[in-house]
């Protein structure tokens, strides 16, 4: 298991190696001019060659890449074109309201979302699969703005329970932290409710129609023991495939609902560098998702240990 | 049963204590009359005021470092860093004392050696003031720590604007050492002797910035006036919050999450004044003129009568409804170049954009000019709703007139690079875009970069005339303000003419504020001296 855990790490180097020669290429291709923006409207062409150049930006493309990859293989992200602050310095200002809203959608959606698929296939046919199921397809349907919008102007301006925006460490209290957190990870949380509920539902589907099953119910295994123990540790494995896979949906979703929250996350971070053509920053920010994103793949197969042993590596 | 009901009542309980818990009072928000919560008009990415000419930042200077004059809204330069100046007969030798006591937010005395060093920073990035004074400057000295002094070559009258200017890049005075970098590299250290200090360590880029009461600051003794008089602050903090959603923004300041919004969206802004505890206000009353720029150097625009056919259909109604809406109080026409409602303000050579439009003469003077139907690249920047009204509105006025038009949708990033092409529009240049300026730059030829018409020197577009470049040479050497007024009407007559780029109209827009905050002005800028929360 060690040597696996090792190996698929060893194999994350190739990968946000590609990815970075990717970005970096991309970025270059694309059209857009980061010193025209420093420089304004008021500035003449001079002036923007002469920032052009003090950036570096007029170096031939594999001057730039070589220089760029050799201080990222020091641990160096380079430093903003615009803030002229190091990029890790801003990677990791954002992080913590990124991680904060990731890990409640998450917890919000699994929290909802798998006893929802379990009773959906458990109660099959009724008007509770139907209320379920149409519930999940309006989540699926409806954009995480619209609902964020929706949100915000019920339980913050009429209601005025929740703050319409911005974002609270926890570290300045739980309550703070949750009052600011709870309308975008809900806003966000609801496609990926949507998503894990349905598919639940269709695995749990298979499960309970398995000899085993009907082999507990006839031992007499309980209601509550034959789903939650028997059948969803079964069904857990493409549970587990579509959380993972979700998972890039959710970075995607970040990206927006940190917007209309005005989050001050990692999301805001990487629209406002493209905006501006920062790219020091994003190839830093893009770096760190590819390379977050082949890790929980990586904990998304070693899950496949724990629910089913039969899978070794 | 009586478990089953124990538990669904600890759980309702549970539950409303929850939601009690999160919509309890904000004890923070609001309650603290000693904090300005402000949305800016644009994210702060960077603070340098030099290096980069993005007004946000302009603005977000104006609290760190202070000027040696400010203009007042008659637009006259007022000292302000300044005790008193002296100028010789020929306008040639310029010798300033500062105030005493001024002090850098480190604590160190401002000296006359910054006030050099900043000067000579500013020079070298200020193409429209800074530049000139910079040609002609023989000397310029620190006499002593207090007294500096410039010796020129030819006279330059309107140095007291020019060190005043308010458009970007300001004169910004910094510490010898922060202002000795290249004005071409960002600066790293926000240290100046304004009113707030810049709080770096609280900074985060596109979400937050915070600005602390310099207890230092040493206002005069004057009223405030824009960017002149005794710069009085009345909070311990401001803070900026960067809101991207417009409707986030809006929701934000009726909440009372934030206190004053400095450029709400049109669409929102009958939202707001239903809002009894919201104040809704022009914000600039010099506001912007939008501008259909045209490339001279290609075909069919190199020719005059190609311009003059755009002049002669282009209707600034249609262009100020797309920009700003059906709101009258928002917008005007303007057959002339320079800021309606300023002393300098003309319409002489403005009749080609009055009366009715005229699609066949425009017709004419195109096939006149040669036009057989190539394509006309129109370059909208989409992601910016001025410019892409402005161009949605041009390419219906261009098929109108029998253009063939090559509408490219881009983003401003894009359009920044490809405006700067001087290439064939076939081979990536371009032949029309849109942007707008900002009334306070168009008060004078000084700051009004796109009225230059000096070729290859000149605005993107370069336009050449010799007759315009003599006119705006005739406004600097003008030695009072009748002189100023004919040389600015022959030069607005002689751009007319020569249609150095087309003005789709005068329009402004609002900044709204929460009620219990009092003393906003309409100014080019957000002006915080004097602003009271309660």
């Amino acid at each position: 298991m060690l040597s696996y855990i090792a190996r698929r790490t060893a194999a994350t180097i190739p990968v946000v190696l590609m990815v970075a020669l990717f970005v970096f290429s991309l970025l270059y291709i694309a059209p857009g001019d980061p010193a025209a923006i420093i420089a304004g409207d008021q500035a003449t062409p001079a002036d923007v060659d002469r920032i052009r150049a003090s950036l570096g930006l007029d170096r031939p493309f594999l001057v730039r890449f070589g220089d760029w990859f050799w201080h990222v293989l020091q641990g160096d992200l380079g430093t903003s074109i615009f803030t002229n602050l190091p990029v890790s310095h801003m990677i990791a200002q954002r992080i913590e309201p990124t991680v904060s809203l990731m890990c409640l959608t998450l917890i919000l959606s699994l929290s909802c979302a798998i006893p929802m698929g379990v009773i959906a296939a458990w109660k099959h046919g009724t008007w509770i699969d139907r209320a379920v199921m149409t519930t999940a397809v309006l989540g699926f349907s409806t954009p995480s703005f619209v609902i964020g919008y929706v949100l915000a102007y019920v339980f913050a301006l009429r209601l005025d329970w929740l703050p319409v925006q911005g974002f609270t460490s926890i570290s300045e209290g739980l309550i703070p932290f949750l009052r600011n957190l709870i309308l975008p990870a809900v806003a966000l949380g609801l496609v990926y409710m949507a998503l894990i509920a349905r598919i639940t539902r269709a695995t749990m589907l298979d499960v309970l129609s398995q000899d085993y099953i009907r082999t507990a119910k006839a031992k007499g295994v309980g209601q509550r023991g034959m789903l939650f123990v028997h059948a969803l540790k079964n069904a857990a494995v493409p549970i587990v495939t579509i959380i993972g896979i979700g998972f890039a949906a959710l970075i995607g979703g970040a990206v927006v609902t940190e917007s209309v929250f005005a989050i001050p996350g990692l999301g805001r971070l990487t629209v406002d560098a493209i905006l501006r053509r920062d790219y020091p920053v994003i190839q830093g920010v893009v770096l760190m998702f590819s390379f977050v994103y082949v890790m929980v793949n990586l904990g998304v197969d070693l899950l496949y240990t724990v629910f089913d042993p039969r899978i070794r590596y | 049963m009586g478990n089953g009901i124990y538990r669904r009542t600890l759980l309702k309980t549970a539950a409303l204590a929850g939601v009690g818990a999160l919509a309890a009072p904000r004890l923070s928000l609001g309650a603290d009359a000693k904090t300005l919560r402000f949305i800016p008009q644009a994210n702060l990415a960077n603070l340098d005021p030099i290096w980069t000419t993005q007004y946000v930042v302009r603005n977000g200077a104006l609290l760190i470092w202070d000027t040696l004059y400010g203009v007042d809204d008659k637009l006259q330069p007022q000292p302000q860093m300044v005790e008193s100046h002296e100028v010789t007969d020929d306008f040639k030798t310029w010798t300033f004392k500062l105030r005493p006591g001024l002090k850098f937010h480190d604590g160190e005395p401002v000296l006359a050696k910054d006030v050099a060093a900043s000067i000579l920073r500013w020079m070298a990035r200020d193409a429209t003031m800074g530049g000139p004074i910079k040609k002609r400057t023989d000397m310029l000295e620190a006499v002593d720590d207090r007294t500096f002094r410039f010796r020129l070559s030819k006279p330059y009258p309107k140095m007291l604007f020019a060190l005043g200017k308010s458009s970007t890049p300001c004169l910004f005075i910094m510490p010898e050492r922060i202002a000795n970098t290249s004005p071409f590299k960002q600066i790293s250290e926000y240290v100046g002797s304004g009113p707030m200090r810049f709080n770096k360590d609280l900074w985060v880029p596109g979400a937050k910035a915070i600005f602390e009461k310099f207890d230092g600051y040493l206002p005069r003794d004057e009223k405030a006036n824009w960017l002149s008089g005794g710069k009085q602050i009345n909070f311990d903090r401001i803070e900026w919050n960067i809101v991207p959603d417009v409707a986030t923004a809006a929701a934000a300041l009726q909440n009372g999450e934030v206190d004053w919004w400095e450029t709400p969206s049109a669409d929102l802004v009958p939202l707001l004044k239903k809002n009894p505890n919201l104040a809704v206000d022009i914000a600039d009353p010099l506001g912007n003129i939008g501008s259909f720029r045209i490339n001279h150097l290609h075909p069919p625009f190199d020719d005059v009568r190609a311009r003059r056919a755009i002049q002669t259909a282009l209707s600034q109604e249609d262009y100020m409804g797309a920009v700003v809406g059906d709101d009258q109080a928002l917008w005007k026409t303007v057959p002339g170049f320079f800021t309606p409602d300023t002393p300098l303000y003309t319409e002489n050579g403005g009749e080609p954009l009055k009366g009715k439009r005229d699609y066949e003469l425009a017709k004419q003077l195109l096939a006149e000019a040669g036009y057989k139907g190539e394509p006309i690249v129109l370059l909208v920047a989409t992601d910016v709703g001025i410019t892409k009204a402005q161009g949605d509105v041009t390419a219906d006025l261009l098929k109108r007139i029998g253009v063939n038009v090559d509408y490219q949708a881009l983003d401003w990033g894009t359009v920044g690079q490809r405006r700067a092409k001087k290439e064939k529009p076939s081979e990536g240049g371009w032949n029309i875009f849109h942007t707008w300026h900002a009334g306070a730059d168009c008060v004078n030829p000084a700051p009004y970069i796109a009225l230059d018409a000096s070729g290859d020197t000149a605005w993107f577009g370069w336009p050449k005339s010799d007759l315009v470049q003599e006119k705006i040479g005739a406004w600097y050497d003008a030695p009072d303000l009748a002189a100023e007024k004919t040389a600015i009407a022959e030069l607005n007559k002689a751009a007319m003419d020569h249609v150095v780029y087309v003005p789709t109209g005068f329009f402004k827009g609002y900044q709204a504020w929460r009620t219990n905050i009092s003393g906003v002005v309409k100014a080019p800028f957000p002006v915080f001296w004097d602003v009271t929360k309660t």
